[in-house]
């Protein structure tokens, strides 16, 4: 029974990591409807960010995850501004095929770095003993990955409800012809939705680069799993990206937990995402929460 | 019908059954005759060293893999990230022969043919069998369909022992009528080989889209709700377009796998889906000729960026590894560059280029 309940304490808490890093991609397609395929490499650039300034610079931990995530904030803007402005109204696959490209070139320039190839792991400033609740132990990281996470996730769901710049985002989300007519810039708007994915991209990876140690296959790994988790959820809902990521981190953790080793198999659960994934897209295309679009011709 | 058979300037068709004559003048058809000598005579009179042969091969493969995939994205406009795996599944349909009957039975070294065209057919179900949730997704969602059977492509063959957990799985040396194929003559012969089958599915492409089921593809990709309200059925039509796909990348695997004499898991990767939709992105969604331009700019573009590297390296740390960094680096460049600037592709130059003599020396 203890072996369940563990199971579950790791699934929430992988689970809320994919919510974070899904919020950033939700946040994109909610606004711009462009599905971000570079989200993984720029996760995997703000934890990169904050390592570099942490050991190399010797900035204290928790100003450089901030300094970071500013950075990747102004990162992700400038990326809106100079390669995806001009693709508006273009065709979708134009857009997609940009985003993927743009993976490939921060690739490059990672694999140019030091964090190309090889491992490295934040130092620890948090107490290495792991905390026991009722017989299931749970590490500090994980504890304060947690608590940080439902921290920002709140925060970013209180910025869309009732702030001014959250509001005009959903406004646009929802038309972009009738946001423009009561004032709001849409390209702006469409700029701070891929900045505050970044902040987000890059909170997450700080998370993960704690929770994992920092090695940039896994760190891009995330930029693919969370499509299944938004898909799950509903591309363009953040409660659903939050249900959607603690669901399938539950489900990554069940597989991995119980099917491995039984029946011969083995990193079920790295394929059990996609599985679930291919059954929703059969039977519940639009998710949990997505809105089902009408189309006329 | 012109009044000049050589020089025309516009369309004339009359008639139905002028419209789908494959070569409209005898400009037309003895250019194309002109490239097609040329093709096949060049090894003749100017050998290449088996490295450059095997580059010109893969650049052939990749066409083939490439036509597939603007079948499905170009022509249909349904968006596949996975199409190495489809690719993989062809190579793997020849490897699991091998494993089986041992690699040189009879049956993989004299019967290559049947188990290419069996390799195309496998590829083509199992493009059916992702199809399907093209009956009611669109766009995005697709895109995602077919990136999840790409990730579980990886996982079975990473995990199944059949598939020697991904690593090479030989395949036996080709026959031909003269014999078993050497060392010296490999490349050369599966040159002509692929070559004749590239010829032979260019064909088919070109003739498919002036049917009935060609244009139904670019009605359902320009607007698939009109399409239905005519009497097409888009879902099936896209379900049809995957298996096409799914029967060209099934041919490209197959030749692949006996172009390199081994299967592996390292060529039908996610990287590799991407560099397939970056050929026919470069190349020129929508267009026969792009399937050509595309790879063999993406192709020879990275044996460039290789040469660089080479070069670099003397000047720089020994520890950075350029040849790696330097890749994904131009190839993402080139892509987002074509797309932001020439999105239809360098066979828009070709097309450009191609009015331009045509009109010469008036401008239009």
């Amino acid at each position: 029974m203890t072996y369940f309940f563990q199971i579950i304490i790791s699934g929430v808490v992988v689970g809320s990591i994919y919510a974070l890093a899904a919020l950033g991609l939700v946040l994109i397609y909610k606004s711009s409807r462009v599905a971000n395929f570079a989200h993984g490499q720029i996760i995997a650039s703000g934890a990169f960010i904050a390592f570099f300034l942490t050991v190399d610079k010797g900035v204290p931990i928790f100003f450089s995850f901030i300094i970071s995530m500013i950075v990747t904030f102004f990162l992700a803007m400038s990326v809106e501004r100079i390669f995806l402005r001009r693709l508006i109204g273009e065709p979708i696959i134009s857009v997609i095929m940009v985003t993927i490209g743009l993976a490939s070139i921060i690739d490059g320039l990672i694999y140019f770095t030091k964090f190309g190839t090889e491992n490295y792991s934040f130092p620890a400033f948090l107490p290495q003993e792991p905390v026991s609740l009722w017989g299931v132990s749970i590490s500090w990281t994980q504890l304060v990955g947690l608590i940080i996470t439902s921290l920002l996730i709140g925060g970013f769901s209180w910025f869309f409800k009732k702030s001014t710049v959250g509001i005009s985002m959903r406004a646009v989300s929802d038309d972009q012809f009738g946001s423009m007519s009561v004032g709001i810039s849409v390209p702006r708007v469409f700029g701070l939705a891929w900045a505050t994915a970044g902040l987000s991209a890059a909170a997450a990876g700080c998370i993960i680069g704690n929770i994992t140690g920092l090695n940039f296959e896994t760190l891009h790994a995330f930029g693919i799993v969370v499509f299944p988790v938004v898909i799950l959820g509903g591309l363009d809902s953040i409660l659903g990206a939050v249900i959607g990521g603690i669901i399938m981190g539950l489900i990554q953790q069940f597989a991995a937990g119980y099917l491995d080793g039984n029946f011969g198999l083995s990193g079920t659960g790295d394929v059990m995402p996609y599985l679930v994934l291919l059954i929703i897209l059969l039977f519940k295309p639009h998710g949990l929460f997505g809105i089902h679009e009408i189309e006329r011709v | 019908m012109s009044a000049n058979s050589w020089l025309a300037t516009g369309n004339f068709h009359t008639t139905y059954k002028h419209e789908q004559n494959t070569f409209y003048t005898s400009l037309d058809r003895s250019v194309f005759t002109f490239f097609l000598i040329l093709l096949f005579a060049w090894p003749i009179f100017y050998p290449l060293s088996n490295k450059y042969m095997l580059v010109t091969d893969n650049i052939l493969i990749a066409i083939v893999a490439v036509m597939g995939l603007n079948l499905v994205t170009g022509f249909a406009g349904l968006i596949s990230i996975g199409h190495a795996a489809f690719v993989g599944i062809g190579a793997y349909t020849v490897a699991s022969f091998c494993r089986t009957l041992g690699a040189d039975h009879v049956m993989v070294t004299h019967f290559w043919p049947v188990l290419i065209i069996f390799s195309g057919l496998f590829g083509a179900f199992f493009g059916a069998l992702v199809g399907l949730p093209a009956l009611r997704l669109k766009h995005l969602y697709l895109a995602i369909a077919t990136l999840s059977f790409q990730m579980i492509f990886q996982w079975v063959i990473n995990f199944m022992s059949f598939f020697n957990q991904g690593q090479t799985i030989s395949v036996g040396r080709a026959f031909w009528l003269t014999g078993e194929i050497g060392r010296n003559q490999h490349y050369v012969f599966w040159y002509y080989i692929i070559l004749t089958i590239v010829v032979l599915l260019g064909f088919g492409v070109r003739n498919l889209m002036k049917t009935r089921y060609g244009r139904c593809l670019i009605a359902v990709r320009d607007n698939d709700r009109a399409a239905d309200a005519m009497g097409m059925n888009p879902g099936l039509t896209k379900v049809y377009a995957f298996a096409l796909a799914g029967f060209f990348a099934g041919v490209a695997g197959a030749l692949h796998a006996y172009l390199y004499r081994g299967v592996g898991f390292d060529s039908f990767t996610l990287k590799i889906s991407v560099s397939y939709l970056a050929m026919a992105i470069v190349g020129g969604l929508g267009t026969l000729n792009g399937s050509f331009w595309g790879p063999v700019a993406i192709k020879l573009l990275d044996l460039q960026v290789e040469h660089l590297s080479e070069v670099a390296k003397q000047y720089l740390p020994s520890a950075m590894n350029v040849a790696t960094a330097l890749k994904p680096f131009t190839f993402g460049l080139v892509i987002v560059l074509f797309l932001m600037f020439e999105p239809r592709g360098i066979a828009n130059w070709w097309r450009i280029t191609k009015s331009y003599t045509k009109l010469w020396p008036f401008r239009y």
